[in-house]
């Protein structure tokens, strides 16, 4: 039972595509293991479709129009094929959430990261009880990465800039405010205080997000590195 | 504004228009598509980059070539033409954001951002959307200028709420209480 869910103020950025990439991929992910807020997702894009539509038409050229027209009177098995080959890809889709589910534990979102199994993938130790794999850097500030953390051990965020997302994946944790488990969306600001730790029973393996405030950027935040690096500290 | 003056009747038309481009690949009706929605996607384009009239004639492109080539994906039961329409938008300008190097590369954000919010369809599904559509209409006509603007700047320009407060000068915290009184406004925020 998932207790702990993004607001309404991160559910309709994602919806209207402004949210950091981070940051959405953390909404998208708790939302695959979660019925009520993929509805109320679904309530934030009609927004976006009602609002697109007030706005004052522009104005297309006969020229592109054409284009596009002619564009569509190719084959339109080549034109699929090279459409792919430019942009977006159109493999690995799913039409739906929840098909596929059955082959792998790994949520839809996350699988251009961790294809099967989180336990096959290149994990790096960087604490005793904690290893974790870099997913991406959405930008100079904002770190993308899945941890695990050992059953019964703990991460003590003594010190961390931003507010740092994080969505369970598989087994549980605690800290002083209750039990999370899969599904479970949480946000810590920098002034909280938490020690998290994992549940006996098995790893507990999140997806975390964790940005440094803009002022940290450049000089700044390469000074400061090694003391976010040690704020993982060991238990 | 669209073919026919009728919000509602509106929708059943384009929704048919997609349904032909499916089933009889009809470039009649594609081309009715088109005159709808490529000077909406070319405005929605725009109000993210204005004068950047190449990027917007490049978002009208991907997008109407998807409609075509994604036409028989699309469910009316599942969801609002308009907001099939927007979802193919955003996340064709999400993409081509990040391909040119707005946003982290090596990460395919359409797999991010792709038909998260679709359920399996229910019997009522179909009725509380077009309340849910009226609904949030009556609540864009009413809503006070200072809520429209942010949500404009949120869902149009594609802004953060940290950008929306820089600019407004505003703190943070009025921003997002001024997101979340337009979604009540317009009943978004009352599980249906
Ligand atoms: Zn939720």
């Amino acid at each position: 039972m998932i207790r702990n869910h993004p607001g309404d103020e991160l559910l309709s950025s994602y919806s209207a595509g402004s949210l950091p990439l981070g940051q959405a991929l953390c909404v998208s992910i708790h939302s695959e293991f979660c019925t009520n807020c993929r509805k109320k997702l679904k309530r934030f894009s009609q927004v976006g479709g009602e609002l697109m539509l007030r706005l004052n038409r522009a104005t297309v050229s006969l020229d592109l129009k054409n284009t596009i027209l002619n564009k569509i009177d190719e084959d339109s098995d080549s034109l699929e094929r090279d459409h792919q080959d430019m942009s977006y890809s159109g493999k690995n889709k799913v039409s739906n959430v929840r098909s596929g589910a059955g082959e792998s534990s790994v949520p839809r979102g996350l699988r251009q990261f961790v294809k099967s199994d989180y336990q096959e993938m290149p994990w790096r130790r960087v604490a005793k009880s904690i290893h974790n794999i870099e997913l991406f850097k959405d930008d100079e500030n904002t770190k993308v990465e899945i941890l695990k953390i050992k059953s019964g051990g703990s991460v003590t965020t003594h010190f961390h800039l931003g507010d740092e997302y994080t969505v369970i994946l598989e087994g549980s944790f605690s800290d002083e405010d209750g039990l999370y488990q899969q599904g479970d969306f949480l946000v810590r600001n920098s002034w909280d205080e938490h020690t998290p730790v994992a549940t006996q029973d098995r790893d507990c393996i999140c997806l975390a997000v964790s940005e440094a405030p803009l002022q940290f950027a450049g000089f700044f935040k390469r000074l400061l590195n090694p003391l976010i690096r040690l704020s993982y500290s060991q238990n | 504004m669209g073919p026919t003056g009728n919000p509602n009747q509106e929708v059943e038309l384009l929704s048919e228009c997609i349904s032909l481009v499916a089933n009889a690949l009809d470039k009649q009706a594609f081309t009715t598509l088109f005159d709808h929605y490529a000077p909406l996607i070319r405005a929605y384009s725009l109000a993210q980059e204005p004068g950047a009239d190449l990027v917007a004639d490049e978002l009208v492109q991907e997008v109407m070539i998807r409609v075509w080539l994604k036409a028989k994906s699309y469910n009316p039961c599942l969801s609002n033409i308009n907001t099939w329409l927007f979802r193919l938008a955003r996340n064709c300008r999400i993409d081509y954001l990040r391909r040119n190097g707005r946003f982290a590369s090596g990460i395919d954000p359409t797999e991010i951002f792709n038909q998260i919010e679709d359920d399996s369809p229910s019997p009522f599904l179909l009725a509380s959307q077009s309340r849910l559509q009226d609904d949030i209409r009556t609540g864009l006509e009413n809503l006070p200028q200072e809520q429209a603007q942010i949500l404009n700047k949120v869902y149009l320009e594609g802004k953060t709420h940290r950008e929306v407060s820089a600019e407004l000068r505003l703190p943070l915290g009025t921003v997002k209480s001024r997101v979340r009184l337009a979604l009540k406004k317009m009943q978004c925020l009352i599980a249906r």
